[in-house]
């Protein structure tokens, strides 16, 4: 009998182990999130042992469920928003006290409407990662681990909860009325939720001077007129974009911007600029970065004769990993892959006028003395720093070039 | 501490107290770290002109001595250089100021003039419109005028001179590039400094393809190439 007094009832023991298993989940997140705050490159955390395993560089689930818009609130007031991951972590420790307080009132010596309440506020975190789990796989494709500890660990207190509730909706009504007591632990329930976040905000260092510090096209046209107008539905802001069909950072950038409405505001003008030494004599050609670009950058461009080079652009990123695999065996296999879907660019890509064009994009990037990466974007010659083109995008356009928000 | 919901108060405004502190300390940690100086940023490298292995410390000064002395480098006024200048500023024989230009035989070509003539007829226009379109990476494209030994020094030296600015005129016409003036740099060498040799006729491409080439046709010429040397 006195065993069974000490040890902590099932609804006590999930609550306590899920809201623990909630903030190891939640501040790994949180810190990962925070680390970027220098504006520097970081690995993201993803496993099911956070701790054991060091951070993963490049890509991830947990690294695009990171820099997606879905992280974070506030995005275009606060550098990067606030954490979502931050609420989490107010909440899995107001749910910790709670499990605590269970255990140790052996669950009935809490007050019935007070149990009620928890029985019902306690299902909302399992709510929330519903919600972010239905995003992650519809918006995303992807499920990252740490995401995915933090929604087991919501549903251990959602079985918490329905355990109390289950057993509080048995008993004759007591304790003090259900309606305030629900408002009292919904309110405290907030304060602990959003405490952390609003503490967050409130320490943020200010990246407004940042924004505007990363230089500016000394030359904003090419006196060939070689560069590449991408037709857009409601152009409000001129924007020069430098990129390589085959760069994954500069496809992830797109799908940025145009998934956030952004691209489609934009007076886009494209400056082709392959990381592949076969066309670009700034990559050694015995170690391209991305082989196989020189010939997607021409396909590119032998769109325009029939407005097709957005189509060609948003296609190659489409089709990267087959155009990235095609272009380590051959320029011709790439072609074929090209030609298959886009005919009408067949004789043009082997045009020497294409290949001087793609020169005199390359002579551009020179003249403006861009760095040897992509992408690169300008507004109104003005450039984006690398730094904010992702978790800060929202903000810096907020600063650069409001009107391209929607 | 005996009241369990007292236990369980603490134990949330503990928790969430250190979950708030820890949030700050990694921001804090991270301002720190962002007025710091991003070294990987700093090494990341700027677009630039080619620079190919035929750029050696020897070719480069001369072309160096030919950007400075012939107009293309802070003298606008100046266009292009002359025989005596070439001997004064190259320091360099006639061998020797051939044999630099050795690895430009597949960028470059000569364009060739009738005798006694300046014009570019349409084959080499042809030619060095073929050349010029045919830029990639360079900076600087280099016109390097002769004439054969056929005549006096004075008359030479002028003839050459009209080869090189018929040669400059074109591409002026041809391309309307308003930075023309900044990228062609011109010599002029008469018949006196570093003739060519009867074997340019077979090694180099040149705009009379199928002539009859010798000596003398060979030096009635414009050497034309783009340059991939950064200077």
């Amino acid at each position: 009998m006195s065993n069974d007094s000490s040890r902590p009832a099932p609804a006590a023991l999930l609550a306590i182990a899920g809201s623990l298993l909630g903030l190891a989940f939640g501040a790994v997140s949180t810190m990962d999130f925070a680390a970027h705050l220098d504006r520097k490159v970081h690995g993201v955390t993803c496993s099911f042992v956070p701790g054991l395993l060091a951070n993963e560089s490049g890509a991830n689930a947990c690294a695009t469920a990171l820099y997606s818009p879905y992280s974070s609130l506030f995005r275009r007031t606060v550098w990067g928003g606030v954490p979502i991951a931050l609420l989490a972590l107010g909440a899995f420790a107001f749910f910790l006290g709670f499990g605590v307080w269970l255990w140790r009132a052996k669950v009935v010596g809490v007050p019935q409407s007070v149990r009620i309440a928890f029985g019902a506020l306690g299902l909302t975190p399992a709510l929330a990662s519903i919600l972010m789990f239905t995003i992650s796989v519809t918006k995303l494709g992807s499920v990252c681990k740490v995401c995915t500890g933090m929604y087991v660990a919501s549903f251990l207190v959602a079985a918490a909860a329905a355990l109390v509730l289950k057993g509080a909706i048995e008993e004759p009504d007591s304790g003090p009325p259900l309606l305030t007591t629900t408002l009292a632990v919904a309110a405290l329930l907030g304060v602990a939720t959003f405490t952390p976040g609003l503490v967050y905000a409130a320490v943020v260092p200010d990246f407004g001077t940042y924004v505007a510090g990363c230089g500016k096209l000394e030359k904003l046209e090419e006196k060939h007129n070689a560069l590449l107008k991408l037709p857009t539905t409601s152009p409000t802001k001129k924007a020069m974009i430098f990129v390589d069909p085959l760069c994954p950072t500069c496809k992830a950038f797109h799908e940025q911007i145009s998934g956030e409405g952004i691209f489609d505001r934009l007076d886009a003008t494209v400056s082709l600029f392959p990381l592949d030494g076969a066309c670009n004599w700034m990559i050694d050609s015995e170690r391209p970065v991305h082989a196989g670009a020189c010939v997607v950058s021409r396909a590119v461009i032998c769109g325009e004769a029939s407005q097709e080079s957005r189509a060609v652009l948003e296609w190659a990123y489409e089709h990267q990993p087959e155009l990235t695999a095609a272009g380590k065996v051959s320029p011709a296999k790439v072609k074929e892959l090209i030609v298959a879907r886009f005919s009408k660019t067949a004789a043009c890509i082997d045009d020497p006028k294409t290949e001087r064009r793609l020169h005199q994009m390359l002579q551009f990037a020179v003249e403006n003395h861009i760095r040897v990466s992509t992408p690169q974007f300008y507004l109104d010659g003005q450039r984006l720093c690398d730094e904010d083109s992702d978790l800060g995008l929202s903000y810096a356009l907020r600063r650069l070039a409001p009107e391209v928000l929607p | 501490m005996k009241n369990p919901m007292t236990l369980g108060l603490v134990t949330g405004v503990a928790t969430l107290a250190l979950m708030v502190g820890g949030v700050v300390s990694r921001v804090r940690a991270a301002e720190t770290r962002l007025r710091e100086p991003d070294r990987a940023q700093e090494a990341v490298a700027v677009a630039d002109h080619a620079e190919e292995a035929y750029c050696t410390p020897a070719f480069k000064q001369v072309l160096q001595r030919v950007l400075n002395a012939c107009g293309l480098v802070g003298q606008e006024s100046r266009r292009g250089c002359q025989p005596g200048d070439v001997k004064t500023f190259a320091s360099i024989d006639d061998d020797d100021f051939n044999a630099l230009f050795t690895p430009l035989v597949k960028r470059g070509g000569i364009v060739m003039f009738e005798e006694g003539k300046e014009d570019v007829d349409e084959f080499a226009r042809q030619f060095v419109e073929k050349k010029w379109n045919d830029r990639k990476g360079a900076r600087y494209f280099f016109i390097v005028a002769r004439a054969s030994k056929s005549g006096t020094v004075d008359k030479n030296r002028s003839l050459s001179h009209r080869r090189a600015n018929s040669v400059q005129y074109f591409l002026k016409e041809k391309t309307n590039d308003p930075d023309l003036d900044s990228q062609v740099g011109m010599l002029w060498l008469g018949s006196e400094f570093a003739q060519l040799g009867k074997d340019y006729c077979e090694t180099w491409e040149n705009s009379h393809a199928g002539k009859k080439c010798d000596t003398d046709a060979i030096n009635r010429s414009a050497f034309v190439s783009w340059v991939d040397c950064r200077l």
